[in-house]
């Protein structure tokens, strides 16, 4: 590795893994004077020339590395819930920004389920509105769910797509509330970059810049502050002294390794590869693996229940146009004792495009041949709303370790996933809400695809060391030079689009790394 | 089972498209350079796909035996399997074999040369993993043979611009991006229906 700014020295930071979380970090470290170096895995993507409007191009922009997955529910990784590269999973998320709400934060007073988390709504509060802030979410002048409603930093966008339009007229209809979907996606210039042209393409990833990344906007930021980046460098263990700090990363470049020092090594790496990483980095001071004391490590793992039911309508929806979500609900959001379980979900209107469709419907609905040609053909009469449905956290649902190894020799990750009863009822409620919705909008409801989408949980924050991995300011309980800050801290998976929070996590966390300096 | 957009042809777009996107769509219309899969596995991946696909076209099968030739020779992962089933690679080529030796104990026949009705069978049988016991393979293993092979004959299906063209895709777009995207209104650009004036 030629060209090393920061390769004999110890950084203050070492960031693995440089999507949601760890591009905000290495960005808010590097702003407060920190030396500081962010590994990742993957490629640096430039978007002009690395992406495309294709589909099939786009499954390069996923983390594809094979892990086993299994359980009563096997997850789909790839490019359902993960991203390579500089950016992450930003690069090709929807860019749906949602703050959670104060509820998820204490789920066991509330509902007596899962556990409270050690930090509250109003902790968050201060940082999911600089982020906001800072990138110009789009969102409309009132927002009617939650703790936050509105104004956006920027407008809402307009004109919205048809597959919105229907959506709202089902739910004006019903007496749902709606609204335009608060999006990490400009309605304005801003930056040099220029508002949406609804070409449709967000998890394909944005070329013109509409879209925020971390990609095109924290890790630019980073490196005008004097942050490294390291793309292509696959951390493969975390080093730990005889006194049981860790001392910095080993990583592979290339075919061979290097180490970089550093005082305090943050984990971005996201809810698969950072409990993996934690669990192959044992070493003869943590035989479990590091930040393991309480055996939670890779535990309570959480997707969102992603069901997607599409209906057909006699006149085109076109769901390929426009930005993908463009009008969302909350109105099942809170707990609803009637309902008959706890906790809820949030629904998208949600477009699609010809793989994406005709995959999911072929692998998840049994829907192939000619039943799924003559489907696609009539594809620009169908509508389709996206449940995001909180899960509840289980042990059982976790990453461990397998017996195969990957090319670096490490073992595979292997993930183990079923719903619960609760998760279960809350899918068939959401279900029929989608139905009902686009019943009254005039359409005939088709087919029920099953799909899960974001993942959280597997290293989760608590006061209680013996029930938790991490405390509220993402340190590891085990080891005080030790960070884990991503969706690995969840403690709940809430019922909404979790990037927002995410960040707020990440930036929080910055600064207390920031304030210890 | 016609398309509701006849005449209508994305490649007539592409001078619209960026470069890179622009080469990307091209090089699914050939020629192909296969890697890995032998010219018997090639047409079994082809009679196997008109099934799964209900399409014909040889260019096109041609296209999508090319794409799963591609992603069973590339050596990164394949996201998620199942334990006990084997990678990729192994699990199609293996699960090929078996399908022709299935033909030949249960028609006497080498599965290309099964009339399609009795290919249909077969397939649908690998599907519900009901022939295990003659297979040797798992109940599971079939089924994740079949669901391998449909995704990604289904994914490179659609990712082939005749299709899109059929099914009144607009493909590409970038940098022209869409200003009508309301109800009932099209860009100039976009496929139309027949018979219908949609956006004029």
């Amino acid at each position: 590795m030629k060209d090393r700014k920061f390769g004999k020295e110890e950084v203050d930071v070492a960031v693995v893994g440089l999507g949601a979380a760890g591009s905000v970090l290495l960005c808010d470290l590097a702003e407060a004077g920190l030396r500081v170096v962010g590994i990742e895995a993957g490629p640096f993507w430039d978007p002009q020339n690395d992406f495309a409007s294709d589909e099939l191009h786009a499954k390069t922009l996923a983390w594809n590395d094979t892990r086993l997955s299994t359980g009563q529910d096997p997850l789909q990784l790839g490019s359902n819930n993960s991203g390579r590269g500089v950016g992450g999973g930003t690069v090709h998320f929807t860019g749906v920004f949602y703050r959670f709400h104060p509820s998820d934060f204490k789920v066991r007073t509330l509902d007596g389920v899962a556990e409270d988390w050690p930090i509250s709504y109003a902790d968050l509060e201060p940082f999911y509105a600089k982020i906001e802030q800072d990138i110009k979410v789009s969102g409309p002048r009132e927002f009617p769910w939650g703790a936050f409603h509105g104004p956006y930093p920027y407008p809402e966008r307009e004109p919205i797509s048809g597959n919105a339009q229907v959506f709202r007229k089902g739910c004006e209809a019903l007496g749902i509330k709606s609204t335009v979907a608060p999006l990490a996606i400009l309605s304005a210039p801003y930056a040099g970059r220029p508002p949406c042209t609804n070409r449709g393409f967000c998890n394909q990833g944005c070329m013109p810049n509409a879209k925020f990344s971390t990609l095109i906007h924290h890790i630019p930021r980073a490196l005008k502050a004097g942050a490294e980046v390291l793309s292509d460098c696959m951390a493969t263990r975390i080093l730990v002294n005889k006194g049981g700090l860790v001392t910095g990363v080993e990583f592979n470049h290339n075919g061979r390794n290097y180490q970089q020092k550093a005082k305090i090594v943050v984990l971005s790496a996201f809810v698969i590869e950072t409990p993996r990483l934690l669990l192959n980095s044992a070493c003869s001071q943590f035989p479990d693996g590091l930040a393991n004391s309480s055996g939670l490590v890779g535990k309570y793992i959480m997707p969102h229940s992603g069901h997607d039911v599409y209906a057909r309508f006699e006149e085109e929806i076109r769901l390929y146009k426009g930005t993908p979500v463009l009008a969302v609900s909350q109105d099942f959001y809170e707990t609803d004792q009637s309902r008959g379980f706890v906790r809820g979900y949030s629904l998208n209107a949600h477009g699609s495009r010809p793989v994406g469709l005709a995959r999911l419907a072929a692998l998840n609905a049994g829907i192939w041949g000619k039943q799924l040609r003559e489907l696609m053909l009539e594809w620009n009469h169908y509508a389709r709303i996206t449940l995001v449905g909180e899960v509840l956290p289980a042990l059982s649902n976790c990453v461990t370790l397998s017996d195969e190894k990957d090319e670096y020799g490490l073992p595979r990750a292997q993930v183990s996933f079923s719903y619960g009863e609760n998760d279960r009822k809350l899918i068939a409620h959401g279900i029929e809400k989608c139905k009902e919705i686009l019943t009254a909008a005039g359409g005939q409801p088709a087919l029920v695809i099953p799909d899960s989408a974001h993942l959280m949980g597997g290293c989760r924050m608590g006061n209680d060391p013996q029930t938790s991995v991490v405390n509220r300011f993402c340190q590891s309980h085990d080891i005080p030079n030790l960070y884990i800050c991503d969706a690995s801290v969840f403690v709940t998976s809430g019922g909404a689009n979790p990037t927002e929070t995410v960040m707020a996590i990440a930036s929080r966390t910055a600064g207390h790394i920031a304030s210890l300096a | 089972m016609e398309s509701m957009y006849p005449g209508y042809n994305v490649l007539d777009l592409q001078d619209e498209w960026d470069p890179h996107t622009r080469e990307i769509v091209n090089r699914r219309l050939g020629p192909f350079t296969f890697k890995l899969l032998s010219p018997w596995e090639q047409a079994m991946i082809k009679a196997v796909a008109e099934h799964l696909i209900c399409d014909g076209r040889e260019e096109i099968l041609e296209w999508v035996a090319f794409h799963v030739d591609e992603q069973l020779a590339k050596p990164f992962g394949e996201a998620q399997r199942k334990p006990g089933v084997p990678p990729q690679k192994e699990l199609v080529r293996r699960g090929l074999k078996t399908l022709d030796l299935w033909a030949k104990k249960h028609f006497s026949e080498a599965f290309l040369k099964l009339d399609a009705s009795r290919q249909l069978q077969l397939i649908s049988s690998f599907q519900q993993g009901s022939f295990h016991k003659d297979t040797g393979w798992e109940t599971d293993v079939q089924k994740e043979f079949f669901k391998k092979v449909l995704g990604l004959v289904t994914e490179a299906y659609y990712s082939h611009p005749w299709v899109w063209s059929e099914i009144g895709y607009g493909g590409p777009a970038y940098p022209r991006g869409y200003v009508r995207i309301e109800l009932g209104i099209t860009d100039p650009w976009e496929p139309r229906r027949v018979g219908t004036n949609e956006g004029s």
